[in-house]
């Protein structure tokens, strides 16, 4: 490649040397040639020599240098293709890909045929999904190297991932005939044929699919992938009965696929409930050992056959003794009337079981064998898990204690009495159950986990995190062990236990860390790129590139924005005061106790803090002193490490942005997670306070979309609509945006008033909590002189009609005086009421009895631990008067 | 329950799984780079609402100095705590040996195991009749824990 700015043959060969110490990573060395040719005054200005000078130090970390080189070498050589690929790669090592993009094509301007760039680019590309561009590259690289099998790949594949289906099936068709050997067992070989065949699958093309299929058969290896797409063939062919002997097959080789039965039922054309149980019969038979015929019947029988198979299946599980049985018969509670069958066989079981050994008086009259004594406890496990799923907490405790009774030792039955607490609202007895079946197994992970994730969830950040010590790395804080190891469940955990707390800071950077391995993992997919080209595995490279399309569409980010997303909305409603405002505030109005009591909180919160502070310092130490050992071993830093900035909880809950920061975490939400209606609701809460009323619009039509009779759907409009009448006072809007909002109102609202939208909503809607509430909220929006009546209607709802989570949300509102403004009073009877009603719920309970409750509690473990105590002696004086009687006898 | 092979939407919800159950944790791109590089040969167990209670992530070693072919690795097993006692282990693990055997001729698998960890060498020694091949002490990062490296001979699955 000839450069614009040549060197004479001795700088020539030096520079050719710069490159190779680049490229096997010779930092230093590469240093020393660059100085060499840049020492001769001649040369001293070479723009390539500058910008790999550049490069080189990147190798080093040495960033701000790097780009001080690199940049000054281009400019120095605007026309070289070297230094804008360099500055292209030092764009890439930052993660900044698309400036990354526009260096290379400048770069190919003046080297258009340059493969190593082309390739580059072409990974850029595909990583920053620009299909298109990803075409023309690749097609690029293929007029270039039509000998080398990648450039056929690439080629097919940028034409597949475009939806082309015909184009890369033709590439690959042709590509395929060009090859002649083919080894006995070629796995490469292999996946190609099968990625060919999901292409032409994708194409709609089911019969050219079945035809290849049959045809390569014999090549392909992946024996499971060419009998479960064959056999799908089959039956979207209409030829069941070839479709009956692969499923067959595929159900002997693997029991326990759901699918393969319901396509075998399928290629059987069975579809009536009692001959499916009686296929479902067939495989029990057969396969006595497989969990999916005894279990899937349940599904589809119903009356009487439902009563017989889960009968069947419930017997067999309680005497076995599988833990699980609950849980695999969960999803059919959701049918009223399975659920009444199963607690109505249960509860028989107990009943005979307590009473003759039997599960049933049939049993008992024909003198069967008695159960084994077992069965009892799980019957009664089952009982609990089936009473607690109904909120019927009282019962389910009767039971979990019948349960816990009988055999003590048994950590499921301790893990289900914590969940039961969990469930009542009491966070905390419910952690205390937990710890104790940890304390029993303190080698199993899963329970320690389970016990870290209660502990959390009764706001035990501290506790959760030594508890979770006990299996993370020694030597690093399991802090940054869980961070390291990208342990979402429990950062998302520890960020809402932070704002349940109003730990804002603290909150948000468990977020932002979240929010940052999913980053992350966007950012692993580059390697692969190359590498499954590579290794052929384009089936899954495509399931790759789209499961990366939708990550932010995962559970885990969704909990955590939705978090960062409150917060921030928080902040912005109630910025924090600074620190020396927040000490005095009020500190005169308070009682001398209160005031002691204050003061020693916050010098114990500054002790700690000051700890926290010089365990961050040595934290600190340490990391700098690893990353000094760490660039000693290898003279360098890795290039591509990420440079982050350290996520500090007090300059985050102090931004000056807060809704730009909720609009960040919102934005992938509303590509990702349009389907679910907290993700516009939460965006109507960010724009109304943002005062845009076109994003408020769009943020409720969602929403309607998503589902029009949700309760805050509602409330939106109404402050949707003052909003926009205040705004309109202020000043007009441009004509169409007015012409589209006029439109919107017409359609939201009709042609009646706030008022009447009001009254009418609270009218329809009286039997359901929800409703009311946000009809009460509008209420008080519209006319804050109607507090009473709005709090009114949320209070006198039939409290035996609530659900806890609807309790907890009136009370919070009721409480905290953001809905309603001040309400003490309202907020304490309420309170009371509610006790009434969920006698567990903490929330409800006032804090003077749960601190009586505390201390008993400490007390009574203070007393048993002196019993323990005196056992102790009494029983080492047994043991010397045995010792003396021995002596005495012999 | 239903047991499938991996995809790669599922590796996330196996590296949580992972992380509940197992002291031994990986990044996403060390499970990527299983289910990009052998997609056939790790599996799930998920529950009636798709949720994944236990998987197995396995791959290919390159053949020992002393031996002419391949033997597949079980990089990891797990089954959650709440879903034991359905032999879900074992089932998971036939899958992936057949697998191996059949895509990538594998002629044994292997795996490490604590020592202290009873119900895993219950499970492969007894179950799945592994054998013990090499005690490391010392293996693990804890220090505490050992190493047994134990295989079995090719195992002829059905269907082959």
């Amino acid at each position: 490649m000839p450069s614009s700015d040549p060197l004479p043959p001795k700088e020539g060969a030096l520079f050719r040397k710069l490159l190779k110490c680049y490229e096997l990573k010779q930092y230093k060395n590469g240093l020393k040639l660059a100085k060499q040719i840049l020492s001769n005054p001649k040369y001293m200005e070479h723009g390539e020599t500058l910008a790999m000078k550049g490069l080189t130090l990147n190798g080093l970390g040495r960033r701000e240098e790097a780009y001080k080189y690199v940049r000054l070498g281009l400019r120095n050589d605007l026309r070289s293709h070297v230094c804008w690929h360099v500055y292209g790669l030092l764009q890439r090592s930052d993660k900044k890909y698309d400036e990354a993009i526009k260096c290379y094509r400048n770069a190919l301007k003046w080297e258009k045929d340059n493969l190593q760039i082309l390739k580059d680019l072409s990974l850029l590309q595909i990583q920053m999904r620009d299909l298109e561009g990803y075409k023309e590259t690749r097609h690029h690289l293929f007029t270039l190297r039509p000998s080398q099998h990648a450039s056929w790949i690439g080629f097919a594949m940028s034409y597949h991932l475009l939806r082309d289906y015909e184009m890369a099936n033709n590439i690959l068709e042709t590509f395929s005939q060009s090859q002649t050997s083919i080894e006995a067992h070629d796995y490469r070989h292999s996946e190609l044929l099968l990625y060919q065949n999901q292409i032409l699958i994708e194409s709609s093309r089911l019969e050219q699919a079945l035809d290849h299929l049959i045809k390569y058969n014999a090549q392909i290896v992946d024996k499971l992938a060419v009998r479960e797409t064959m056999g799908d063939l089959y039956i979207k062919l209409r030829q069941h009965e070839l479709a009956v002997p692969i499923f067959e097959s595929l159900i002997r080789r693997n029991p326990e696929n759901v699918l393969y039965y319901e396509q075998y039922l399928s290629a059987r054309q069975v579809s009536e409930s009692s001959a499916v149980v009686a296929v479902y019969r067939e495989f029990q038979e057969k396969y006595p050992r497989a969990l999916c015929p005894r279990r899937l019947p349940l599904n589809v029988a119903s009356g009487s056959e439902f009563r017989t198979v889960a009968d069947e299946y419930l017997r067999r599980g309680l005497r076995k003794g599988i833990p699980p049985l609950f849980v695999n018969v969960r999803t059919l509670h959701q049918e009223s009337e399975k659920a009444t069958v199963i607690e109505k066989l249960t509860l028989d079981y107990f009943e005979n079981l307590t009473r003759s050994g039997h599960f049933s008086r049939e049993d008992a009259d024909a003198g069967a064998a008695v159960e084994p004594a077992s069965a009892l406890v799980w019957t009664a496990l089952f009982l609990a898990q089936h009473y607690d799923y109904m909120r019927d907490t009282d019962r389910a405790l009767d039971y979990i204690n019948v349960a816990i009774d009988h055999t003590p030792t048994l950590i499921e039955l301790l893990i289900t009495k914590g969940r039961i607490f969990k469930h009542a609202g009491d966070a905390v007895e419910a952690y205390v159950w937990l710890e104790e079946a940890q304390s029993m197994d303190t080698a199993d992970r899963y329970i320690n986990s389970k016990c870290a994730k209660y502990m959390l969830r009764a706001n035990l950040v501290q506790e959760a995190e030594e508890i979770c010590a006990k299996f993370t790395r020694e030597g690093v804080s399991a802090m940054d062990n869980l961070n390291e190891m990208q342990c979402m469940w429990f950062q998302t955990e520890c960020a809402l236990a932070y704002q349940r707390m109003g730990r804002w800071g603290e909150s948000l950077k468990k977020c932002h860390e979240v929010e940052r391995h999913f980053a992350e993992i966007v950012e692993d997919q580059f390697d692969f790129h190359t590498y499954c080209m590579r290794k052929m595995t384009l089936r899954a490279y495509v399931g790759l590139l789209r499961l990366e399309d939708v990550l932010r569409q995962h559970p885990f980010y969704f909990k955590a924005s939705k978090c960062a997303i409150e917060v921030y909305l928080h902040l912005y409603d109630k910025p924090l005061k600074s620190e020396a405002a927040i000490e005095e505030i009020g500190i005169e109005n308070l009682p001398p106790s209160e005031l002691k009591k204050l003061r020693s909180k916050q010098r114990k919160a500054k002790k700690k803090a000051e700890l926290e502070s010089a365990q961050a310092a040595q934290a600190q130490v340490k990391r700098e002193q690893h990353q000094k050992s760490k660039q000693q071993a290898s003279q360098e830093t890795d290039p591509d490490a990420p440079q982050l900035d350290e996520l500090v909880a007090e300059k985050l809950e102090r931004t000056d942005e807060p809704l730009e920061r909720a609009i960040d975490f919102l934005k992938p939400l509303q590509q990702l997670a349009k389907e679910r209606i907290e993700t516009h609701l939460l965006a109507f809460e960010v724009y109304y306070r943002k005062n845009k009323p076109l994003l408020m619009l769009q943020s409720i039509q969602r929403a309607r979309a998503v589902n029009s009779a949700h309760p805050e759907v509602h409330s939106c409009i109404i402050r949707f609509m003052k909003s926009l009448s205040s705004a309109l006072k202020q000043q007009r809007f441009n004509e169409h945006v007015q012409q589209v909002l006029d439109k919107a109102t017409k359609e939201l609202i009709g042609s009646k008033t706030l008022q009447q939208l009001n009254d009418e909503f609270i009218a329809k809607h009286n039997a359901s909590i929800l409703h009311l509430y946000e009809g009460a909220r509008s209420l008080f929006e519209l006319d804050p002189s109607k507090k009473d009546t709005a709090i009114k209607l949320v209070t006198n709802f039939n409290p035996n009609k609530l659900r806890l989570e609807e309790a907890i949300k009136v009370y919070t509102a009721l409480r905290d005086g953001d809905v309603f403004g001040e309400c003490e009073e309202e907020a304490a009877a309420y309170q009371q009421a509610c006790q009434q009603r969920f006698q567990y719920a903490r929330i409800f309970r006032n804090i003077e009895e749960l601190e009586a409750q505390l201390q008993e509690k400490e007390a009574a473990k203070l007393r048993a631990e002196e019993e323990q105590l005196q056992l102790n002696h009494v029983d080492s004086s047994e043991a010397i008067s045995v010792s003396a009687t021995a002596v005495t006898a012999s | 329950m239903n047991i499938r092979c991996a995809k790669p939407e599922d590796l996330m919800t196996m590296q949580h799984c992972n992380l509940l159950c197992l002291p031994e944790n990986y990044q996403m791109k060390y499970y990527f780079y299983h289910g990009l590089t052998w997609p056939q040969l790790s599996y799930v167990a998920e529950d009636d609402k798709g949720g994944i209670v236990g998987y197995v992530l396995a791959k290919m070693e390159e053949p020992e100095p002393n031996e002419e072919s391949r033997h597949g690795h079980i990089t990891s097993l797990a089954v959650k705590r709440s879903y034991r006692r359905l032999g879900l282990a074992q089932k998971l693990m036939n899958q992936a040996s057949q697998a191996m055997v059949e895509c990538f001729n594998a002629q044994y698998v292997s795996l490490h195991v604590r020592k202290s960890n009873r119900a895993a060498l219950n499970l492969y020694t007894n179950s799945l009749k592994f054998k013990i091949i090499e005690v490391e002490p010392k293996y693990y990062a804890d220090g505490g824990g050992r190493l047994c490296h134990a295989s079995r001979p090719q195992r002829i699955c059905g269907g082959r």
